[in-house]
C-alpha cells in the first residue's frame, strides 16, 4: 500500500498505467465505480486487478450479478492471468445473480450478502472486493434512493474493513450517470468512466479518471486496450526523460560515402529520417543501418509495415546487404505489422512492449506514416512522440522511414511529425534526366554536424550502396548515364590534354637539348675564334719584332761608319 | 380470508424467509408475512426463517443475497423468491396465494 501526501492510503492495482494514472492505485479502503457501456471492458478491468492481486499473495472476492461463476471464469480464461483466479486459497466467486422471476414487496437491503461477503473475506483474507453489476439487484428497488443508499452502505462497510471495493455499473446512452445507481457516483471516492466508440469499424476504448477525491491523478482521456494481458493504457505510461549528455560516438550507416556526409554517420541514440516516395530506397538505407549495428554487435528491432520479413530479406541481399545471419543470430528481430490491422494505440502499445522485451541499441520504423493510415490516426503524431520519447530515454539509435509523394516528398514526414523531430533528415528521389530516373539523397538537417546541402546520387549495386561525387553541369547535379558520359567526356578531356602536356614538355625539351648543343657548338667556335685571334697576335709581335731586330743592326751600322 | 391452517405434512419447508438479525426490514418482514399467512389462513408452522447475518454459509447455498427474502421451492423443485420487507399486501398475498396448495383448495 503507499500512502499518498495528503494522507490518502492507496493500493495499488499492479496494471503500471492504472497506477500511473491514480498516482498509486485505488482507494484502500473504500469503494471506486467502474462505469461503461456494455464490452467497455468493465469486469474485465475489475478481474484482472483481483488475479493480480492474487499473484501478488493478495486474497480477494468477486460477487458476479449478472455472469455464473462458470461463465466468470470462462470469460477470463482467456487472458495470461487467468490462473489466479483458481487459487481457491485466495479467491472466492460468488453469483450473486437475482433467481430469475423473482419479484419485489416491499425494501430490501444488502445486509444478507454482507454477512456472506464478510465470511468470504475472512476465509481469503481478502483486501479486494468487485461487486460486477450489482444494478441487475438494485435497480429492483422501487425507491432509487434506496439503491443510492445500499451503496453507500456497502461503501462504509468496507472502509471499516481496510477493503478496496470495485463496483461496476452501466452507463445510459446519453449520460454519464449509471443507469438504476442514480446517484451514487456522489457518494464514492473514485469514479472511472470507460467509454467506447467504433473507429472504423474498430472498437475504440478510451479511459478516464472522472473523479478521484483527496488525491492528485491524471484527468486526461486515454487510450485503453484489451489483448491476452488483459487492460493496457498505454498513454498513461510517460517515459522517463533522458538525464545525462547527448552521446557524441558515431555509428556508421553502413555506407561510407554517407557516413562522409554526415562526419562519421548519426549520433548514438539520435533519430533520423528518412523520408522519399515509395522505391527510393529507404527499407534499403534502413537495411543498410540494421546490417551496419550488427556488424558492430548491436542489437536492432526492425518493424516494417510494408512487408514480411522473407521479401525484405531477399531484396536486401540482392544489394549485398546481408540481414539473414543476423536474424538467425537475434541481433536483429524483425516484426511485420498491417497498418490497418489496429489502432494507432495498438501499434504503439505493441512497439513498447517489443521495445521493452528486445532491449534494442537500435530501433528502425519502417514506415513510421503508416501510422497515418491506421484507424484513430488523430493520435499518430502523440504515439509518434511517445515512441521517440522511449528510445532517447533509453538511448536507442533510431531511424524512421517516411512516404512522401511525387509534388511532395516530405508530405507525410511533415504530416507525422517526425520531421521537426528528427535529429537528422535525409530525403530520397528522382531525378530524371535524358528518360532515366536514378535515384538521390539529400542531407535536409543533421543537427551537430556541419553536413554538405548537396544532392547526391544514390547507387546501389550488387556490392552494396554508394553515393556518387557531386558532379555540378551549371546550376544542376548530374546523375545516372548523363553523369557517366559527362564523366567520361571529362575523361577524355583530361587525357588529351595531359598528351598535349607531355608533347609540348618533350618539345621543349627537344629544343632545350638543341639550344644546350649550339651553345657547345658557338662555345667551340668562341673558343676557336679566340684561338686563332691569340695565334694571330702572337703572330704580328713576332713578325713585329723580327722588323726591329733587323733594323736595329743597320743603323748601329751606319753611326759607326 | 380463510383461517383453515395449510396441511403440515404438504408445505414443510416449502416457505423460508431470508433475515439478517433484527435489521429493520427483517422484522417488518416477520410481522408483514405473519399477518399475510393469517389473513389467508395459511399455517404459519410452514414457514421457516434464516437469519443470514448469523449463519452466513446459508447465503451462498440458497443463493439469496437481499434481505429479507422470500423463498418458495416450487414441487418441480424450482425455486421463487419475494425479495423486500412484504410491505405490499397484495404482492405478497399473491406470492402466497397463487402457488401455496390450500387445504381447502
Amino acid at each position: 500500500m503507499t500512502e499518498a501526501a495528503e494522507g490518502l492510503v492507496k493500493r495499488a492495482t499492479g496494471i503500471s498505467g492504472l497506477d500511473q494514472m491514480t498516482q498509486g492505485g485505488l482507494p484502500a479502503a473504500g469503494g471506486t465505480l467502474i462505469l461503461g457501456r456494455p464490452a467497455s471492458g468493465k469486469t474485465v478491468l475489475a478481474l484482472q486487478i483481483l488475479a493480480l492481486a492474487i499473484a501478488r499473495g493478495e486474497g480477494a472476492v468477486f460477487v458476479s450479478f449478472e455472469e455464473s461463476r462458470r461463465q466468470v471464469l470462462r470469460d477470463a480464461a482467456s487472458f495470461s492471468w487467468w490462473h489466479h483466479l483458481h487459487d481457491e486459497q485466495r479467491f472466492e466467486l460468488i453469483d450473486a445473480r437475482p433467481t430469475p422471476g423473482a419479484r419485489v414487496s416491499g425494501e430490501f437491503d444488502l445486509d444478507g450478502l454482507l454477512a456472506a461477503v464478510g465470511f468470504c473475506v475472512e476465509r481469503t483474507g481478502a483486501h479486494w472486493l468487485v461487486f460486477d453489476g450489482i444494478d441487475q439487484l438494485l435497480r429492483r428497488q422501487q425507491d432509487a434512493l434506496m439503491a443510492s443508499d445500499q451503496i453507500h452502505g456497502l461503501s462504509n462497510w468496507c472502509e471499516e474493513r481496510d477493503l478496496t471495493l470495485i463496483l461496476t455499473g452501466k452507463l445510459s446512452e446519453h449520460s454519464l450517470a449509471p443507469t438504476h445507481l442514480e446517484g451514487i457516483e456522489f457518494l464514492l471516492p473514485s469514479v472511472f468512466i470507460i467509454s467506447t466508440t467504433l473507429v472504423s469499424n474498430q472498437l475504440s476504448r478510451r479511459f478516464r479518471i472522472a473523479k478521484y477525491r483527496g488525491s492528485a491523478h491524471i484527468t486526461d482521456e486515454v487510450a485503453m486496450l484489451i489483448d491476452n494481458d488483459g487492460m493496457h493504457f498505454p498513454y498513461a505510461i510517460r517515459p522517463t526523460a533522458a538525464a545525462g549528455p547527448a552521446p557524441n560516438e558515431r555509428i556508421s550507416t553502413g555506407i561510407r560515402r554517407l557516413d562522409e556526409v554526415l562526419e562519421g554517420g548519426f549520433y548514438r541514440g539520435s533519430t533520423s529520417l528518412i523520408s522519399g516516395q515509395p522505391g527510393t530506397a529507404k527499407t534499403t538505407l534502413s537495411g543498410s543501418v540494421a546490417a551496419a549495428a550488427a556488424a558492430r554487435g548491436e542489437r536492432t528491432l526492425f518493424i516494417s509495415f510494408d512487408e514480411q520479413q522473407a521479401p525484405v530479406v531477399r531484396n536486401l541481399a540482392s544489394v549485398g546487404i546481408a540481414l539473414g545471419e543476423p536474424i538467425a543470430a537475434g541481433l536483429i528481430q524483425f516484426h511485420a505489422r498491417e497498418a490497418w490491422d489496429g489502432l494507432v494505440e495498438a501499434h504503439y502499445h505493441a512497439l513498447q512492449q517489443l521495445i521493452h522485451s528486445f532491449e534494442p541499441d537500435c530501433l528502425i520504423i519502417d514506415p513510421i506514416s503508416a501510422l497515418l493510415k491506421a484507424d484513430g490516426a488523430d493520435s499518430a503524431q502523440i504515439a509518434i512522440e511517445r515512441v521517440l520519447s522511449t528510445t532517447r530515454a533509453r538511448g536507442i539509435t533510431t531511424l524512421l522511414t517516411s512516404l512522401g509523394t511525387q509534388t511532395d516528398p516530405t508530405s507525410e514526414a511533415t504530416l507525422s511529425h517526425a520531421s521537426t523531430l528528427a535529429d537528422t533528415w535525409l530525403v530520397l528521389g528522382y531525378n530524371v534526366r535524358g528518360g532515366e530516373r536514378n535515384r538521390s539523397l539529400s542531407v535536409v538537417k543533421s543537427r551537430g554536424s556541419a553536413h554538405s546541402n548537396q544532392v547526391r546520387e544514390l547507387i546501389l549495386t550488387r556490392q552494396g550502396i554508394d553515393l556518387a561525387e557531386v558532379y555540378e553541369y551549371g546550376t544542376e547535379v548530374l546523375m545516372g548515364t548523363a553523369r557517366m558520359q559527362k564523366e567520361n567526356e571529362e575523361a577524355i578531356n583530361r587525357r588529351l590534354k595531359r598528351l598535349e602536356d607531355d608533347q609540348h614538355q618533350r618539345a621543349l625539351e627537344q629544343r632545350i637539348e638543341q639550344a644546350v648543343a649550339e651553345a657547345e657548338r658557338l662555345r667551340l667556335e668562341l673558343q676557336a675564334l679566340e684561338e686563332e685571334r691569340s695565334a694571330r697576335e702572337h703572330s704580328a709581335q713576332r713578325h713585329e719584332r723580327e722588323v726591329i731586330n733587323r733594323r736595329q743592326p743597320l743603323a748601329s751600322k751606319s753611326e759607326h761608319e | 380470508m380463510n383461517a383453515n391452517p395449510v396441511s403440515t405434512a404438504e408445505s414443510t419447508h416449502n416457505l423460508t424467509l431470508f433475515v439478517a438479525g433484527d435489521a429493520p426490514r427483517s422484522q417488518r418482514a416477520r410481522a408483514n408475512l405473519a399477518a399475510a399467512l393469517a389473513r389467508l389462513g395459511l399455517d404459519p408452522a410452514t414457514t421457516r426463517e434464516i437469519d443470514l447475518t448469523a449463519d452466513p454459509a446459508q447465503t451462498l447455498a440458497f443463493g439469496i443475497f437481499a434481505t429479507p427474502a422470500l423463498l418458495r421451492i416450487r414441487t418441480a423443485g424450482e425455486p421463487e423468491v419475494l425479495y423486500g420487507d412484504l410491505s405490499e399486501g397484495p404482492a405478497l398475498e399473491r406470492f402466497l396465494v397463487l402457488h401455496e396448495p390450500r387445504l381447502d383448495a
